[in-house]
């Protein structure tokens, strides 16, 4: 499975949406419950799956789906 | 959803899966409508917006729909010192504080602080929480208040040296929780989230990460378990506990079988570290029935074979007169589980049931589901972990009665010999020379009195639970009278076995709560309690006493308790009775009550 169809089963997890369907450019803005609280758990769910850790600064600047593939590819 | 269904897929939760827990957070809208069970108001210095969330998901697993006020991130001095305030308007009858070290690091002492300054320092901050609980209850009397300990952090710029000095951070930290203890008032509860945070490991608690991020005050993944903490609190506080453990022998409490081994061979040698798995699990035991847990036996061997080792064996620390009930025979063991809750006189769903062989714990979670089964380890050196860790004897406090209890229990094959050399059951009562007494609630016996009161199933006649803090608020008011009514037999002393509230209202005095011990059952201690009662209504000159029965799962014995006295039966519906006692009436009906007892004053 590619990266992006993962990914996008952990936000369908989290935001307990089976027909979710994510790309690298959704935000916040398109999915109406993604606040800081579950971008927390999506952080968190993210570092669990792919055994990584997020700076801070990561967390606080990724803005985008893209941004948080492009990090999580940087550590795999 | 219906609220059964919602439940149903929260019990099958592990409460490490915070991925489901934060899910079923987010379901909880689509619970049908019902009316609320209770009002929690959760305040607190860090975020605890996904707190609340899980918290009234785990509140589900025991029943309990419970609506959340949610304070504002930092907001506990706005919420508990503005007298106008969202959460007093919101009126919760428990309230959940939830400090966090990082408060109160900036008022540690100075380094090289002395003794005076260090107390100072503790005092001032344990003062603030104190002052905190002490406005909420001015506020809201009858609140209980659930108060977390701080966590003491990890990080101490003295290091190791911390350890060794009162000024420095972690210590400040601990003396601040003792200081919390020592001050501790009835209507606060506290919950050791400290010991949680050291059992998990402190470095994974902690993540300094979320808490800059989102002001977490502690990793997301251990959400579940810091809800459970306090969710387990309510189960306790609404009368759920579990008071006796059922337990298997061989390969349980000694290791190998004794039937084939002897007595003298079975695993129970300190000097063996098998054996000594054993000893130490049998320590653990001996201190549970030392706080008042029954200890039974349930065994497939023959009486004789099970019973030796407690006799011969001189490394047994369990004795025969350690064990409430002995049950070694070749029934199966959920038939003999009702015959100990039977002979003891206490519910299947207060009891728990150890037992290292899987087979038998599957046939019990089956035939006995009220019955909590402990998941045993293979590896006895890890039997106390399991069965503490079960968390299932949460108690609301502990009492002297919980520990005589065991004896009165033990003293019940004596009563049994007096009752054979006995012609009637009248005369078995004189001779056990029983002594009762009627007190008013007082500062020895409240928390007897909450315990009996939220603890009572079966001989209970409204099953009204009351925390803490309501007693303490009935206690100083006008208008209601509890008494308490202790018993003592040539035997044994059983301290307080009944409780009653009375509620005084204009011209008449309703009995607002009665509730008894089963183990005095058929002494004719309610027909002393009556007599009291009528007697206490005199004295405040009322015109009549008014009752009520409530129809509950559990008690059907006391359904016509009422008729019986002689109180007359007014309305009666599928769930409840009322009943009227006249003043010109008190005094035959006093006369009535012939209780075989001897009142001390």
């Amino acid at each position: 499975m590619d990266i992006m169809n993962e990914v996008q089963e952990i936000f369908r997890k989290v935001f307990d949406d089976d027909g979710l369907i994510i790309s690298s450019r959704t935000t916040a803005d398109d999915i109406e419950d993604w606040d800081s609280l579950t971008h927390m758990q999506l952080i968190v769910m993210l570092e669990k799956h792919y055994k990584i850790k997020f700076t801070t600064a990561e967390i606080k600047k990724a803005a985008n789906v893209g941004e948080l593939i492009e990090i999580i590819l940087q550590k795999i | 959803m219906k609220f059964e269904e919602y439940r149903n897929q929260v019990e099958k939760i592990n409460v490490s899966d915070y991925v489901e827990l934060l899910n079923m957070g987010r379901k909880w809208k689509k619970i049908e409508v019902r009316p609320y069970d209770i009002k929690v108001g959760v305040i607190g210095s860090a975020s605890i917006q996904l707190i609340v969330s899980v918290l009234k998901v785990l509140l589900c697993k025991y029943g309990i729909y419970a609506d959340v006020y949610e304070g504002e991130y930092n907001g506990i001095s706005m919420d508990v010192f503005d007298s106008e305030s969202p959460f007093y308007r919101f009126g919760p009858s428990y309230v959940i504080v939830i400090p966090d070290y990082r408060d109160i690091r900036e008022r540690a002492p100075d380094i090289l602080a002395d003794g005076t300054k260090v107390e100072k320092a503790v005092g001032s901050v344990a003062g603030y929480y104190r002052k905190i609980c002490d406005t909420i209850h001015k506020k809201l009397p009858n609140c209980q208040i659930l108060l977390s300990d701080f966590v003491e952090p990890v990080e101490d710029p003295l290091g190791s040296l911390g350890g060794n000095y009162l000024f420095s951070q972690s210590q400040f930290c601990r003396q601040v929780n003792l200081e919390l203890i020592k001050y501790r008032k009835p209507f606060v509860k506290m919950v050791d989230i400290d010991k949680l945070a050291a059992c998990i490991g402190k470095t994974k608690w902690f993540d300094e990460s979320a808490y800059f991020l989102n002001k977490s005050g502690f990793a997301l993944e251990y959400i579940g378990y810091f809800c459970e903490a306090f969710a387990r609190q309510f189960d306790a506080c609404m009368g759920k506990v579990r008071k006796c453990i059922v337990l298997d022998l061989d390969n349980t409490l000694w290791g190998g079988v004794v039937g084939d081994l002897g007595y003298e061979k079975i695993i129970l040698d300190p000097n063996d570290a098998e054996g000594e798995a054993y000893i130490y699990f049998q320590k653990y035991l001996l201190s549970l029935k030392n706080r008042g847990v029954i200890l039974a036996v349930c065994s497939k061997n023959d009486l004789k074979n099970a019973k030796e080792p407690f006799e011969k064996n001189e490394n047994m620390i369990l004795k025969l007169e350690d064990i409430s009930f002995f049950a070694a025979n070749w029934d199966d063991k959920a038939s003999n589980i009702r015959v100990i809750a039977k002979e003891l006189n206490i519910g299947l769903d207060s009891m728990v049931f150890f037992d290292d062989n899987p087979t038998e714990r599957e046939l019990v979670r089956e035939f006995v589901p009220e019955v909590q089964v402990i998941d045993v380890p293979k590896d006895p050196a890890y039997y106390v972990r399991a069965l503490d860790q079960s968390f299932c004897f949460e108690w609301n406090q502990i009492t002297i009665e919980d520990i005589n209890r065991i004896q009165s229990y033990r003293d019940n094959a004596a009563r049994a010999e007096l009752y054979e050399v006995c012609d009637n059951y009248d005369e078995f009562l004189t001779k056990l020379e029983m002594q009762v007494c009627w007190n008013r609630i007082s500062d020895v016996t409240v928390a007897r009195f909450s315990q009996l009161t939220n603890k009572s199933n079966q001989f209970n006649l409204r099953t009204q639970r009351y925390s803490d803090a309501e007693i303490e608020a009935m206690r100083h008011s006008d208008q209601y009278e509890l008494y308490t009514v202790s018993l003592k037999d040539k035997f044994s002393n059983y301290g307080v076995i009944a409780c009653v509230i009375l509620h005084f209202q204009d011209h008449y005095c309703e009995i607002e709560n009665w509730v008894m011990s089963c183990r005095v059952l058929k002494k004719t201690v309610e027909k002393y309690t009556a007599y009291k009662m009528i007697e206490a209504a005199e004295i405040r000159n009322v015109d009549e006493i008014r009752a009520e029965y409530i129809l509950s799962k559990k008690n059907s014995m006391v359904s016509n308790l009422y008729d019986e006295l002689g109180f007359q039966n007014i309305t009666e519906t599928e769930n409840k009775k009322e009943y009227l006692l006249t003043k010109e009436k008190f005094c035959a009906l006093q006369k009535r009550m012939n209780y075989i007892m001897k009142e001390e004053r």
